[in-house]
């Protein structure tokens, strides 16, 4: 057998062993039986005939979607011989780094809980849970007194700690020479050129319709809007993932924005589903976690000062409380660089069958986490459904933008494309703003970490993430960070301070994503 | 079909150098690495597997012995192999390969070929994909390695996250 005949295999092998124990494997049995009965299935035949009926009946297609997902999710099997760290992170460097960090993360979380003397986790008296319970829904009416935590970390903690990055077997030298980098980012990551991303964005060609350019009120619907509504919503009645995905990356209209994700993310609300997220609500009831105030914190610093989003702050306890117990989360970490916190329950230091993750989803959140789950409380308003999507969310793509890794949607490789596009097609202002003293990654780092949730308007924001979507990368953060200072270039050039460079660059509401990134990538002179 | 591997010694990296100066400024970009077969017994070489370390290119050159009256000749078995598509960034720097036989034909320890040919050819490219029933059969053959694969991950617990009920924790553990 071929090495790439072998490798297939493998791939399907996985997927299979993968989706076993899946709930469809369960349905696809249930249903096979049923067919039994059917007067097409016969018994010569059988074989063929079922898959017939899986054909006809749509449930290949829910298969189809299912491979689909794993595929998008889960990176190919690499080397036999590969250990599983190396899934996660294959750089050894970058995995130390990876490490060191978590560890200042869980020091800090520790003495924040020997300071304020307040368990990592504790059960609630019967009182306190029927008290929660009843409050379920309006958890934001509570005002509890927050002032003495503090986020565990800041997104420009972790810029300084990417500055830092160094590959060990790369010399930079200390003195600016032709290997150092100018930006902030040192390490030799492979990052797409504009050539490269004109290919991969071929979508957001200037010929190809858009939602966000070519919907706008002065162009007639009937040159694009309309046919691409139709498009889109033969692609919801198909129930086809991939062709969802395809279709997305023109953008989505704004009534079928919130079944194409839930199709593109292989979400479909099942009655086990929303039994799951109750038996979440019931964790969050039962026990009270450390974590909680640091949610609390986060919403109220963050979501609830939005103008956008304060509305939606109970929805955002219900989802990030949850979020945390569940361990079904603990999956994604098999293919994260970022390992999951581990505790022992108390008096049973050290012994391995008293180990747990803290929280049970392995995910500590820092300062902004809740603006991940902002704008999806615009499109769905059943707290399950919500919740699923978030979580896939999570899984898929912002997990990358907190965690140290080579992965090119990676939050190090981000950065470190955005520097080189901005170095590339403005070198007079780079070169300037580095003059002042104003690095751009310094003011690009919060947008592209928070996938510019809070920073763009919402419709704005949405049509960046349906691209995200479509184009299974968060390569798109960097490309738009770069496309902002390209537009906002004429005054940033003026300024001749960090402080300066800031404001300028402070409000990016009224900003539109799409004509910024067409005009980036296809229509400046390079 | 069983593999075994073979105990091999691998000696230290020597760099090709002009001249007998060692100099830390001129550092080579080639080193060679020996690697010898203490065992004598003929064997049937499968597949060359190791972890590459920001090694762009690599050359593989065999000594190969015929009857015992004609000297052992060099034979180059690859000739830069491509390990990092792009050597000045971390693509494939630190990733594991293997190379297989049918890489290089001329590939057989210690009874060769009496003109072994250069291999320049690229192993062969499929088209499309492979017949689903035969794929189904190779799928009870790649058992084994998924199995593997299925220990190695990390154990996830699905449900629970308390220790028959009890979350009480002491603070978290760094390891």
């Amino acid at each position: 057998m071929l090495q790439e005949e072998s490798d297939l295999s493998l791939v399907i092998a996985q997927i299979v062993q993968k989706l076993k124990g899946s709930n469809l494997y369960a349905q696809l049995e249930r249903q096979a039986w049923a067919s039994l009965q059917r007067p097409e299935i016969k018994l010569e035949s059988l074989k063929e005939d079922i898959k017939e009926f899986f054909k006809l009946s749509g449930w290949e297609k829910k298969l189809q979607n299912a491979v689909y997902s794993e595929l998008n999710v889960f990176p190919l099997p690499s080397h036999p011989a590969a250990p599983p760290e190396h899934l996660k992170e294959p750089l050894v460097y970058m995995r130390k780094a990876q490490g060191s960090w978590e560890k200042r993360i869980l020091k800090s979380l520790n003495s924040m809980c020997t300071e304020l003397s307040i368990p990592l986790a504790r059960k609630r008296p019967v009182g306190e849970q029927k008290e929660l319970l009843n409050k379920w829904n309006e958890m934001g009416t509570d005002e509890p007194d927050l002032s003495l935590f503090r986020p565990v970390y800041a997104p420009k903690d972790f810029l300084e700690v990417l500055i830092n990055l160094r590959n060990p077997n790369y010399e930079n030298g200390d003195s600016l020479s032709f290997r150092t980098h100018l930006g902030l980012i040192q390490v030799p990551l492979k990052v797409k050129g504009i050539p490269e991303l004109k290919e991969f964005f071929v979508e957001l060609g200037l010929t190809t319709g858009q939602l966000g350019i070519d919907d706008s009120t002065q162009v007639p619907p009937e040159l694009f809007e309309n046919e691409h509504v139709r498009i889109g919503q033969k692609v919801l009645a198909e129930q086809d993932s991939a062709a969802a995905q395809q279709y997305i990356r023109q953008g989505s209209p704004t009534a079928l924005r919130a079944e194409l994700w839930a199709l593109i993310l292989n979400i479909s609300s099942q009655p086990e589903d929303i039994l799951y997220y109750e038996q979440l609500k019931t964790n969050v009831i039962q026990h009270d976690l450390l974590v909680d105030s640091l949610i609390y914190k986060d919403v109220k610093l963050t979501a609830s000062n939005d103008d956008y989003y304060f509305v939606f702050e109970d929805y955002l306890y219900q989802v990030l409380l949850c979020f945390s117990r569940d361990t079904s989360v603990l999956g994604h970490f098999a293919y994260n660089s970022a390992s999951p916190p581990k505790s022992y329950i108390r008096g049973k230091l050290g012994l391995e069958e008293y180990a747990v993750f803290y929280p049970p989803n392995g995910v500590i959140p820092f300062h902004g986490f809740s603006m991940y789950v902002a704008p999806l409380c615009f499109l769905y308003h059943e707290p399950s459904k919500l919740y699923q999507i978030f979580r896939e969310m999570y899984v898929r793509f912002f997990f990358r933008l907190h965690s140290i890794s080579s992965h090119p949607s990676g939050i190090v490789s981000l950065c470190l494309l955005f520097e080189t596009l901005l170095q590339t097609y403005l070198p007079q202002l780079f070169y300037h703003l580095r003059e002042i003293g104003a690095q751009p990654l310094r003011i690009s780092f919060k947008w592209m970490v928070r996938a510019f949730s809070g920073y763009l308007a919402t419709d704005q924001l949405l049509l960046l993430w349906d691209r995200i979507l479509g184009y299974n990368s968060l390569e798109i953060l960097a490309v738009l960070a770069a496309a902002v200072f390209a537009f906002r270039a004429v005054n940033l050039m003026e300024v001749t301070s960090l402080a300066a460079a800031e404001a300028v660059l402070a409000d990016l509401s009224t900003l539109k994503v799409m004509p910024l990134l067409q005009i980036f990538l296809f229509a400046t002179v390079t | 079909m069983s593999r075994v591997s073979v105990p091999c010694h691998v000696k230290g990296t020597v760099a090709l150098q002009v001249g007998d100066v060692r100099t830390s400024q001129g550092r080579p970009g080639v080193l060679v690495i020996d690697v010898t077969f203490p065992s004598v017994a003929p064997f049937e070489l499968q597949e060359i597997m190791f972890k590459n370390y920001y090694t762009a290119f690599l050359s593989i050159r065999v000594r190969q012995h015929t009857s015992t009256h004609t000297p052992a000749k060099w034979v180059t078995c690859l000739r830069d192999y491509c390990l990092m598509p792009d050597p000045h960034s971390e693509e494939g720097a630190q990733e594991y390969v293997s190379l297989f036989k049918h890489q290089s034909p001329s590939m057989t320890f210690p009874k060769w070929l009496s003109h072994p040919v250069p291999c320049d050819q690229s192993a062969p490219l499929i088209e499309g994909l492979p017949e689903p029933s035969r794929v189904s059969s190779e799928v009870q053959q790649m058992w084994a390695l998924t199995e593997m694969i299925r220990a190695s991950h990390t154990s996830t617990r699905i449900g629970r996250f308390d220790v028959d009920g009890c979350y009480d924790l002491n603070l978290l553990s760094y390891t």
